[in-house]
């Protein structure tokens, strides 16, 4: 990063967060699953940003739901058993 | 365009023109006085009225008759406009209407309106004065007769719209917007001709772009815009040929646009002649700042709606507090990455808690502290109790706990499991819990080293990321396949088992992000 911020210097701050950006962009493009089923050089950084934003709150949702399915296993099984545990470390 | 007048004021003699008085189009033209002119459509005649004289006859539906009669008065306008007007002035006016038959007759459609209608048509000439008295009145409500009878149809065409400003942009599309039939309610009242001194000349562009505009669905548009800009529009630019030439580029541009639509591209092209002698004269640098403005603001706005799904983003992201965008993107690549890990994690054991009611437990316990801990001594026959507890603490499904913290860390904790069942779960952090992934391709090749469980940790450690997205069933699958010889207290692969155990595998890896 120092050597971008350095290059930015004569091209202001806009080299160093456009640099950075397309790097990072394209990094999340890998993550994404929409994205990257998709071409993957086609999407702008706004577009990038907004699936991120979409799957994070995907996954905060599947991650709720799967706690509470997962606490309600455990309320099924026994106290001490092995998945009762399994259960719990997942859980927390 | 005041020559024109007179042959305008003469023709108020001939109101005798048959007047079907179903379809009458005033039209406005803004002489040097202050007097507002129409020029009445009379059943295909162009008869000059003032704004005071109204034609008697308004038949009552107006709009019907507007139709049938459009190809009439086309017709007949052409024969009666030369009359009337002088010839150059008319050629082009009449050219117009003659061009597109469902021009006209949208054009007349909006005429029911009976305001004014704007301007721009047909003056395809430079010489804007010519009978085009009729300044296309810009878009603000119509001082002239608002209560125009729908029955009169005001031509709107003769544009040698005034609205030329940059400004007139806006104005310009709506003088457009004039001829198409959508607009029209609006940009006849508009017309109501101002005084605005000079008659516009070279508006030629806005003429052009009235035209052009047949029924585009910018027309309404246009039209909604130019009741607030054509005010500004037509005062200011009377008398500025250099804007019109600037309007005219613009309005051209738009007009391509609404090109497609239009049925009036004959007179276009005559307009845009008659532009090109204007454009001249200093609109190729207004394009080109004009084109400059357009890249800013567009540059401007993509970089808002980057930087407002950034905010939106970092709200997302637990704890971050970090200002910069690259480190804030950084952590988001890991946030997600870890996410996407207690997934995966607790949507496997969902599925295996259930397949695990039929295997004994007994079966599960070695094999959980087995394999699944990696770092456990396969040998000892732990209860499993004590290792859960250590991975509960990372509290996998509080990944914000310590994404933060996640990135290249990769303290290997040792794995005192066996005597501590409980070393803290933050000492659990193993590795990147990309490492995890690989598990399915590390598990195999760290069975014989079960023994020491450090050994395993480093096994992950390098693995590649990218293999998180395997799905875990493989990974369970894979466990079979590769470990005949597990554990020695797991004597039969059973996929509950190997799955469990990849389930605490990644689990305990995940650890390391909380």
């Amino acid at each position: 990063m120092s050597s971008r911020r350095q290059q930015s210097r004569q091209s202001g701050a806009s080299r160093i967060t456009d640099d950075q950006i397309a790097d990072l962009v394209s990094k999340l493009q890998q993550l994404i699953p929409e994205i990257r089923s998709r071409r993957s050089n086609k999407s702008s950084a706004s577009k990038v940003l907004q699936e991120t934003c979409n799957y994070i709150r995907n996954l905060h949702q599947e991650v709720d739901d799967l706690s509470h399915r997962l606490s309600g296993l455990l309320q099924s099984t026994d106290a001490d058993s092995a998945q009762a545990t399994i259960i719990r470390s997942l859980l927390m | 365009m005041n020559h024109c007048v007179p042959d305008f004021h003469e023709m108020n003699d001939d109101d005798s023109i048959p007047t079907p008085s179903s379809f009458s189009r005033p039209k406005k033209t803004t002489t040097g006085e202050e007097e507002i002119m129409e020029l009445l459509w009379q059943n295909g005649q162009v008869v000059v009225q003032s704004q005071n004289q109204r034609p008697p006859n308004r038949s009552a539906s107006s709009g019907e008759v507007v139709i049938p009669s459009d190809r009439e008065i086309r017709s007949s306008a052409e024969e009666q406009q030369h009359l009337f007007i002088q010839e150059d002035e008319m050629a082009s006016w009449l050219q117009y209407p003659l061009d597109d038959s469902s021009f006209d007759r949208d054009f007349y459609a909006d005429l029911l309106y009976s305001t004014p209608p704007p301007p721009p048509l047909t003056t395809a000439t430079a010489q804007p004065r010519a009978a085009a008295e009729i300044r296309p009145p810009p878009i603000p409500a119509p001082v002239a007769r608002p209560d125009n009878p729908p029955r009169v149809q005001n031509f709107v065409h003769f544009s040698r719209l005034p609205i030329r400003q940059r400004t007139a942009r806006e104005s310009s599309t709506v003088v457009e917007s004039n001829e198409t039939p959508a607009a029209a309610p609006e940009s006849r009242v508009s017309h109501t001709v101002t005084d605005s001194g000079p008659p516009v000349n070279a508006d030629s562009a806005t003429v052009r772009t009235g035209g052009t505009s047949a029924a585009a669905g910018t027309c309404d548009y246009t039209v909604a815009s130019s009741p607030g800009s054509s005010p500004t529009s037509f005062s200011g630019d009377t008398h500025q040929p250099q804007h019109k030439p600037a309007a005219a580029a613009e309005d051209r541009k738009r007009k391509v646009r609404e090109v497609d639509d239009n049925e009036c591209q004959s007179e276009d092209i005559e307009f845009e002649a008659a532009e090109g002698k204007k454009q001249g004269c200093g609109s190729a640098s207004t394009k080109r700042s004009r084109a400059a403005e357009v890249h800013n603001l567009s540059e401007r706005r993509r970089r808002d709606r980057i930087n407002e799904k950034m905010r939106a983003l970092q709200e997302l992201i637990p704890r971050c507090n970090k200002s910069d965008k690259a480190s804030m993107l950084d952590e988001a690549i890991e946030y997600l990455k870890s996410l996407q890990l207690q997934v995966q994690m607790m949507s496997m054991g969902c599925g295996m808690v259930p397949m695990m009611y039929p295997v004994g437990v007994q079966q599960y316990m070695p094999a959980a502290m087995g394999l699944g801990m990696g770092m456990m001594d396969m040998g000892m026959s732990r209860p499993m109790v004590p290792y859960p507890p250590m991975m509960a603490g990372s509290a996998m499904p509080n990944p914000a706990a310590t994404v933060a913290h996640m990135g290249p860390r990769f303290p290997i904790r040792p794995f005192h499991m066996r005597p501590v069942p409980v070393p803290d779960p933050s000492a659990l952090q193993p590795t990147n819990h990309a490492d995890q992934v690989s598990n399915s391709t590390a598990i195999p090749q760290n069975q014989p080293r079960f023994q020491n469980f450090p050994d395993p940790y480093q096994q992950y450690l390098g693995f590649h990321p990218t293999q998180l997205p395997i799905p875990l069933n493989q990974v369970v699958v894979q466990h079979d396949a590769n470990k005949p010889s597990t554990s020695k207290d797991i004597g039969n692969p059973h996929n509950q088992q190997t799955g469990i155990k990849t389930m605490l595998l990644l689990r305990h890896f995940t650890l390391y992000t909380e």
